[in-house]
Formats: structure tokens, sequence, C-alpha cells
């Protein structure tokens, strides 16, 4: 089960509002490197993973992933909000608000909505793992592209630290991904190497 | 300027339950690390004395259903609004 804490994981208070930097970080909201995919995927692996410390990492990692979806949603809200129609379109937010006014909508900086075809779960955890180490650096590649347009540091510290936060759980993904490799029966190994 | 210090000193908080964190993710891969452990349990203590230090001062935390009152829990501001003052 979950417990909701009332509380970001990192602050976020945004004083200027920023629709059109909004409409770009969505994309981390429900794009296809985003946070959304980040927890479902990691969530959803946890099932099939042979050993238990590494039901734990995704467990973790997987719920941290909810946290930043968290402090996606409120930057992109922080950044919207306050402002009159004319601003809105003058910010180029006609099309996103005419959908969904100011509601957080996941869906990536293209508006494409939120698709599970971004994310793998294969019950192969060699494959899930390394699926997982790709899906950091995606992540980050992301959060580095948002970094070129948020010149407001109200905005680029939540951004950094959630950048940060992609490149820690790399490293633990790369360690889970050597004990698995390592604790492989040798037999699994084998059939691994040859199937069939 | 109360407001201040119990800005700081959620701050403080922050990083500690931050810190605790991120040992524990650390020690699912590195589950036989004794000097991690070892300041996994200090972060955790340096935490507990804070938050009693918080609440002395300015009352429950009220981050968490549990913990806090049906009134407090309803009550904004929730995490992601922007809080006014400055």
């Amino acid at each position: 089960m979950f417990v909701y804490e009332k509380r970001l994981q990192y602050p976020v208070r945004i004083k200027n509002p920023n629709p059109k930097l909004a409409k770009i970080i969505i994309t981390q909201y429900g794009g296809p490197h985003g946070e959304l995919g980040a927890s479902l995927r990691y969530l959803s692996q946890r099932y099939t993973m042979p050993y238990p410390e590494l039901a734990a990492i995704l467990t973790d990692i997987g719920t941290e992933e909810l946290s930043h979806l968290e402090m996606v949603g409120t930057i992109v809200y922080q950044l919207t909000q306050g402002l009159t129609a004319e601003e809105l379109d003058a910010a180029g937010y006609t099309d996103y608000f005419v959908d969904h006014t100011t509601g957080v909508y996941p869906q990536a900086a293209s508006g494409t909505p939120f698709s599970a075809a971004t994310i793998a779960v294969t019950g192969d955890p060699i494959a899930d793992l390394n699926e997982n180490l790709a899906a950091e650096q995606k992540a980050r590649l992301s959060y580095d592209n948002i970094l070129r347009f948020a010149d407001d540091p109200d905005v680029a510290g939540p951004i950094k630290f959630l950048r940060e936060r992609e490149i820690v759980h790399y490293q633990r993904f790369g360690e889970a991904n050597r004990t698995e490799l390592s604790s492989l029966p040798k037999a699994a190994w084998e059939s691994w190497k040859r199937p069939g | 300027m109360s407001g201040n210090e119990q800005m700081a000193l959620r701050r403080r908080l922050d990083a500690m339950r931050f810190a605790c964190w991120e040992l524990h993710l650390f020690l699912d891969t590195h589950p036989n690390n004794c000097d991690a452990a070892r300041r996994l349990e200090e972060y955790r203590q340096r935490l507990a004395r804070a938050v009693k230090e918080y609440e002395e001062k300015f009352g429950p935390l009220g981050e968490s259903s549990k913990t806090t009152s049906r009134w407090a829990w309803i009550s904004g501001p929730w995490p992601w609004d922007i809080e006014g003052e400055d």
C-alpha cells in the first residue's frame, strides 16, 4: 500500500509564471521519458524480479518517481497561475488551454497524451534492468534539454535536483544489474547465453 | 520573523530526510556496508531531534494523515500551492 506525505521531496516556489516553459516541462509529467512512465515501469517490473533485493530497489525508486511526478506537476501548475487569457495566448498556451484550461494533464511537450507504449515490462530481469538504465539516461537528457530553456532559478533549481536523481538512480540500477548477473545460477546463465 | 525560522527549520528537516532516503537507497544495493548503515542511523536520530524541535516550536508537522488532526489534513496549503508572503 501507499501512504501520502503532504510535502514535496524538494521545494518548488515559483514567483514568475511562464506558460511557455510549462509547455516544455509538462513532457516530464506525461511524455516519453517522463516521471509517470518511470514510476509505472519500475512499480510494474517488481513482481517478476527473482531476488528480493531487486524488488526492494524497484519499489523504492518507483516510489521516489511518484514524488518526482508531483514535483513536475507542481512546477507546471505554478508556471500557469495568475494569468489572463491574453497573456496565455501570447505565450503560445492557447492550444493546451482550450483542452485542459490550467489543469495538469499527462502529455508530452508535443501534445501527445501519455502512452504506456513508452515503457517496457518484459518479465526478464536482465532486459528490464537494462531498460531502466536507458530510461534514467533518457530522463536525464530531457532535463538537460529543459535546462537549456529554463533561465528562471526558481525553475532551474528543482529541475537540477530531478536531473541529479536520474544519475543516482542510474548508478543504483547499474549495481542491481551486476547483482542480478552475478547471482544467476550457472545453469540459468548457460541457458540465457544459448536459448533452447 | 518566526516565519523565517520556521522555514529554515523545515529546510533542515527536508535535508535530513533526503539524506536518510539517499542512504536507504544506497543500502538496497550495498546491504553489507556498515559505514552507510551507521550514517543512516545517525541521520535518523538527528532527524527525530529536529522533528521534535520543530513540533515544540510550531506545532504538528501535519504531513501524514496519521499524525495530524482531521482539520489540519484537509486544510491548505497543499504542497503545490504557491504560499504568498514574499
